[in-house]
């Protein structure tokens, strides 16, 4: 089968059980600036990889060997990117629902809050601030007046 | 005359139409079929010889460019969501 691309070429093959196709197509386009790339069946579940240095003083057989190791990069590098699929979907959902902002006006109207859903309030943020500080009722009479009342000797009082 | 065989299941088809049309200016082109292969023939225009470029660089240029569409096109197709096999 002919390449197309002449004389002072290089060659591989790549078994496509060991690399994904993706991977072979993402290390020829790293090469596609330096090199005149060809893929092509070389049988089942194989590619044969065509390479041309575009410059004639290029290496052929040193970029057969520079392809492959970015052929087992762009492997490995997909591989961790399905492993963590989940992981990358998730922080990013975060990231976009963060972006969104505030829930508007709408949202708000939209949302059920009725006596079973609403929020505890354990500090009494939600409390108004006559409730919260009003004054207590005067103790009874013969009751001690609280300490803080009576004033200490040698103080005046005003 | 320079032949470049592309197979079916490593370009797509349209990345080899668009390439072809960039090319068409500079060469005469034929596309054919051959089993699972492509056949672009490439004949670069007297007017391109002139100008320095060789039939084979012109062709080679081809090749790059459609595989180059191949790949771009792969990646916009990977960026839709995946289609969940749902079991009956």
């Amino acid at each position: 089968m002919t390449s197309g691309l002449g004389d002072g070429t290089a060659t591989i093959e790549v078994d496509e059980g060991l690399y994904p196709k993706d991977a072979v197509y993402g290390a020829a386009y790293i090469f596609i600036d330096r090199c005149y790339v060809h893929l092509d069946r070389a049988g089942e579940q194989r590619i044969k990889v065509t390479l041309k240095p575009k410059k004639p003083g290029l290496d052929a057989e040193a970029l057969v060997g520079e392809f492959q190791n970015e052929l087992l990069g762009q492997a490995w590098r997909r591989q961790i990117a399905e492993e963590n699929r989940a992981f990358i979907e998730s922080i990013t959902a975060r990231a976009l629902g963060g972006a969104a902002g505030p829930p508007g006006l709408d949202d708000l109207l939209a949302m059920d809050i009725g006596e079973e859903s609403a929020f505890e309030d354990p500090l009494g943020i939600a409390m108004s601030w006559e409730e919260k500080y009003k004054k207590k009722d005067k103790p009874a009479e013969g009751e001690a007046a609280p300490e803080a009342a009576t004033p200490a000797e040698g103080e005046k009082t005003p | 005359m320079t032949e470049l065989r592309f197979h079916e299941e490593l370009y797509d088809g349209f990345a080899i139409d668009e390439a072809v049309k960039v090319y068409a200016p500079y060469a005469a082109i034929d596309l054919s079929r051959d089993g699972k292969h492509y056949v672009v023939k490439v004949t670069a225009s007297a007017e391109t010889v002139e100008q320095g470029v060789t039939e084979g660089d012109l062709g080679a240029e081809l090749l790059n460019y459609a595989l180059g569409q191949t790949i771009s096109r792969r990646g916009a197709e990977a960026g839709s969501p995946p289609v969940e096999k749902k079991e009956a």
